[in-house]
């Protein structure tokens, strides 16, 4: 069967309602002025009936982006799956198959049979057998994918958003998988193609990490036991997290030498750090126009970039994760987990490619505890011993971080203090304008931060 | 003893009960004074059987009562089958006995095989007569220096395993105090007397024993003395004659050591077990306390983790708090520092490597955690072991020495001495609690009766409906993960006999979302009032807990 360049007739202009609709959708606040089908393949014939859908989407502002759908179609919608509904078609009724645990069964039964169907190509990694008896949920945790849990047995993460190239967090767990890295979920399979005569990734499977609680749940179940303790400091009570900050940054260095051994790493000199500030000023650049509110602050960021610039010692660069922060880690029964290293979904894959500084993941995680420690003081104004409580809980941790880090990297990521605050610097920049444009009551927290590092 | 009279407990022939159990650990010294001199007693023990069967309790655990100069609460024993006077003698144990099994009430008593008290006979014929029939009794020797890679126990007070006797000129061997030398297993005549002892309360018709300091009975050379085959192979000789000539009968170790080595005290899996029929499992306390503390599951999962399967004939014994402190010797350095710090805020409030305090004392008497750790320990695997004034929310004495601050007189009623004698106030063998909190006026038995919102009744209510459901004994322990760290979830399955337990180990209230698509189609049934809980359905089924709540649901067949 050839692939149709069009899917069941009609549903492009059911599309231009529902898209807009779904969390993973990611042109919120942009009109979209046109959805075409661009590929259509059948996985499942029958009722139901399963379609691998590709769509191009246009919008006002005139941009385009392709989106994976996977399109159930039933006679007749069944009460449970009312909530995936997309709408009627001549064929009969259209809906969200990524809902329907009859057909994402199928999907794990083509990847234990390494099937390809019609240009999709269903990949096994390793020799690890595939119990296709597991019925799919969907995870209630993804925001720009699609993440299937099947038992508690694997997840397939279906990428939503489609760039031509290998996606980069398929890419990094498999060199990981390969070197043996113990501290993520391994990879046992992918659904991969092409688009536009680009390969392209559609989804991987990893092992599920089954009873596992993410970090910003742990971090934050920490700090509220904090605050109910007026008269206790971050290092007395009960809920103190150092413990497990620590090991968390005994993993995240382990991750990263595994990461320097699975695809390389390299020094560079002044020339790269010089690159690095000039990123650094073109960001916040951009962001000024947009945030006033950073204008006090921009002499002495600026000052901290022409920092980096001055650097004159080699820099290590090597494949990060590039979007790290305690959401991206869960505690698992055996000790932390990296997940997610699809980097900042906002910028291209050949930048998210890039080799950089593992000191922008520390940077990263470090603006996090920040983050941790403040977020429930956000809607809580004007209690100024709850913010001494919280800088402390920060410090307290950022420096168990650390201290884990530097254990197991053999070097203490605050010793190359300049690098370290221009990243975290960069990285609250990137917080200011998200909060200004999302959530403008926390603009002050990423704020302070800055005020604090570069004031 | 064949001509027992027939009693519940010999009618209801059941290999597996200990399994189902609910044990009670009583001191004879602590509960009731039949003579008005001032120490509990087996005759006042008999008279509160009843109202240990009112509580639901299965069976009692005695610690020692055997003749001793009580140097050690009884664990120093100078005669292995005599009563300590002060608590009455044979006969008056015969008649507990009996009157507990008339009651459905089993009996469990601790012996203790590692060592004797240096007042036993069998010690003072060692030392005064080295060539004689008992020289070879105890493990002496002319240097202090063998066996040096066995550690210290009782780091508090003791500086060497080895203690110099001024009578042999000789020194001799202990793990614990340097009054209780250790017994010599390596010669079969000690082996013989030991056996010997165990087969004459067996004969008075006890149910088990607890076994006291299993691991060290061996020692040798080049190694830590701890969990030796020779260890293993006498507790297999125990067993076989115990399964020869007493069947239904129990052995529970006692080995304060790490699940995966006192699996083996369990014995053989492939033939279900050949060794003790029960055992300890002393991490899982520590971690209650450490993962409620931290309002985290984590310190409880990952112990429940790397808890062994255990044979088929087999069950752990788990606790909250026992007569000795709460041991920290199985957890980490770092997990220690934490306990101490967040538990024994007062430097009295430790010993050895442990924390000497009752439960209420330990969680601030909050209810809501009382009630927490209760159901946790009444529905994690094993079998709980209620210790004697808890169930009232018993406060202690931290200025009592050693651990006697948690073996204070049980408080019955708001009268003198709590109800628990009737002599002289002076004459107690320690004074009962009389702060403003968890002193006898307020906090007795008499009152929790009379008062059905009580801890007591509380307790009593969920050990019944326990008891109605054989999977907390006899289940699979399943956990089911959720995003939320501060709830705990699992199922306990035991063929259709499911439950699902849900606690909430924050102070705060908590939302979780469980994927319970195994059940799809089932009602969830709340065990303490039968109410009924939303079908559950494909999607993740959300419960919401009040601070430091709990549910159990019984989870019944899916309805057509």
């Amino acid at each position: 069967m050839a692939p149709h360049q069009s899917g069941p007739p009609g549903l492009d202009a059911l599309l231009i309602e529902w898209l807009p609709a779904q969390r993973w959708y990611a042109g919120k606040g942009r009109e979209i002025t046109a959805v075409e089908t661009i590929s259509s393949m059948t996985l499942w014939v029958g009722d139901p009936q399963m379609h691998h859908v590709l769509v191009r989407v246009r919008t006002t502002d005139s941009s385009v982006e392709h989106y994976q759908l996977l399109i159930g179609m039933r006679s007749r919608l069944p009460e449970r799956l009312d909530h995936a509904g997309i709408g009627p078609l001549p064929d009969g009724f259209a809906y969200d198959a990524a809902q329907d645990t009859d057909l994402t069964t199928v999907l794990l039964e083509r990847l234990a049979k390494r099937a390809t169907v019609d240009g999709i190509r269903f990949v096994r990694e390793g020799p690890v057998r595939l119990d296709t008896s597991q019925v799919s949920r969907v995870s209630a945790a993804e925001q720009s994918n699609t993440s299937l849990i099947y038992g508690e047995a694997y997840i397939l993460k279906l990428f939503r958003r489609l760039s031509p190239g290998i996606n980069p967090d398929l890419e990094v767990h498999r060199a990981l998988t390969t070197v043996g890295c113990a501290c993520i979920a391994p990879l046992l399979g992918a659904i991969e193609g092409e688009l536009a005569g680009e390969p392209v990734s559609y989804a991987m499977l990893q092992r599920y990490v089954a009873n596992a609680a993410d970090g910003w749940h742990m971090a934050t179940t920490s700090v509220r036991d904090l605050y109910a303790e007026g008269d206790l400091h971050a290092d007395e009570v009960g809920g103190d997290f150092a413990g497990e900050a620590h090991r968390l940054g005994l993993t995240t260095a382990a991750v990263h030498g595994d990461l320097a051994d699975a695809l390389g790493s390299r020094s560079v000199g002044p020339e790269e750090s010089r690159d690095v500030a000039q990123q650094m000023r073109d960001r916040l650049a951009a962001a000024l126009t947009v945030v006033p509110e950073l204008l006090p602050y921009a002499e002495g960021l600026r000052d901290a970039y022409d920092e980096v610039a001055g650097l004159t010692e080699q820099m290590r660069v090597q494949r990060v994760h590039g979007d790290f922060h305690l959401g991206q880690v869960l505690r698992s029964m055996t000790g932390w987990v990296l997940i997610d290293f699809e980097g900042e979904p906002a910028r291209p894959f050949t930048e998210r490619r890039a080799p950089m500084s593992p000191l922008r993941d520390v940077a990263g995680m470090l603006r996090s505890f920040d983050y941790a420690s403040r977020y429930l003081l956000a809607d809580r104004p004007g209690e100024p011993h709850l913010e001494y409580r919280a800088t402390e809980w920060a410090d307290r941790n950022r420096d168990a971080f650390c201290t884990g880090y530097a254990e197991a990297a053999g070097s203490d990521p605050r010793k190359h203090a300049t690098l370290l605050r221009a990243f975290e610097l960069d990285k609250a920049v990137y917080e200011v304008v998200y909060e200004a444009r999302n959530r403008p009551t926390w603009l002050a927290l990423p704020l302070t931060a800055i005020a604090r590092l570069a004031g | 003893m064949s001509d027992h009279p027939i009693s519940s407990v010999e009618e209801s022939h059941d290999p597996e009960w200990f399994k189902r159990a609910v044990f009670y650990e009583v001191l004879v010294r602590a509960f009731a004074d039949s003579n008005s001199d001032g120490t509990g007693d087996l005759p006042g023990l008999v008279a509160k059987l009843d109202y240990l069967a009112w509580l639901g309790v299965d069976c009692l655990w005695l610690p020692p009562f055997f003749a001793s100069p009580l140097r050690d609460g009884g664990y120093d024993v100078s005669d292995f089958t005599s009563v300590l006077t002060d608590f009455g003698d044979l006969g008056d144990f015969i008649q507990f006995v009996d009157a507990a099994h008339a009651r459905g009430m089993r009996v469990v008593i601790d012996f203790v095989m590692n060592h004797t008290s240096d007042q036993h006979p069998w010690f003072q014929a060692s030392r005064h007569d080295p060539e004689g029939p008992y020289g070879d009794f105890y493990v002496w020797s002319d240097t202090d220096d063998r066996f040096s890679e066995a550690r210290i126990i009782f780091v508090d007070t003791e500086a060497s395993n080895w203690t110099l006797d001024p009578v042999r000129k000789q020194y001799y061997w202990h793990r614990f105090f340097a009054h209780q030398p250790d017994l010599n297993y390596e010669n079969s005549r000690v082996q013989e007397a030991v056996l010997e002892a165990l087969r004459f309360w067996l004969d008075l018709g006890i149910d088990g024993f607890r076994l006291d300091a299993v691991p060290y009975l061996f020692e040798q050379e080049g190694t830590n003395c701890e969990n030796l085959k020779q260890t293993h192979d006498f507790l297999k000789r125990v067993r076989t004659e115990i399964d020869r000539l007493y069947p239904d009968r129990v052995l529970l170790a006692e080995a304060n050591q790490w699940p995966a080595d006192v699996v083996d005290y369990f014995g053989d899996s492939t033939v279900g077990g050949d060794e003790c029929h029960m055992a300890f499992h002393f991490p899982v306390m520590p971690r209650l306390f450490m993962a409620v503390r931290r309002e985290n599951r984590f310190p409880i999962s990952e112990i429940m983790a790397q808890t062994p399967r255990i044979p088929s004939g087999c069950q752990w014994g788990i606790f909250l708090r026992n007569h000795d402190e709460l041991t920290l010797e199985m957890v980490t350095d770092d997990e220690r520092d934490y306990m101490w710090r967040e538990y024994a805020k007062d430097p009295r409030m430790k010993a050895n490597i442990g924390i000497r305090r009752r439960l209420a004392p330990l969680l601030d008497n909050d209810r809501n955690q009382l009630e927490l750790f209760t159901t946790l320990l009444l529905s994690l695997p094993g079998s709980p072991v209620l210790y004697y004034g808890d169930e009232i929310g018993m406060g202690d004495n931290i200025w009592l020495g050693d651990r006697d601050g948690v073996r204070t007189p049980m408080q019955w009623t708001p009268d003198r001495n709590a109800g628990f004698s009737q002599c002289d106030p002076a004459r107690l063998y320690l004074p009962v609690i009389m702060d403003p909190i968890y002193g006898f006026q307020a906090l007795n038995v008499e009152s929790e009766s009379n008062n059905t919102s009580s801890l007591l009744h509380w307790n009593r209510r969920m050990i019944e409906i326990r008891k109605q459901h054989p999977t907390f004994g006899l289940g699979d322990f399943t956990e089911l993960g959720s995003s939320n760290p501060s709830v705990l979830a699992f199922t306990r399955t035991f063929g259709d006999d499911v439950v699902l337990c849900v606690n909430n180990l924050s102070r705060f209230p908590q939302p979780v979302e469980l994927d319970l698509r195994r059940y799809e189609g089932s009602t969830p049934i709340e065990l303490t009032g039968r109410v009924h809980f939303p079908r559950i359905g494909e999607l993740p089924f959300l419960l919401t807990l009040p601070g430091h709540g709990f549910y159990w649901f019984q989870i019944s067949q899916a309805e057509e």
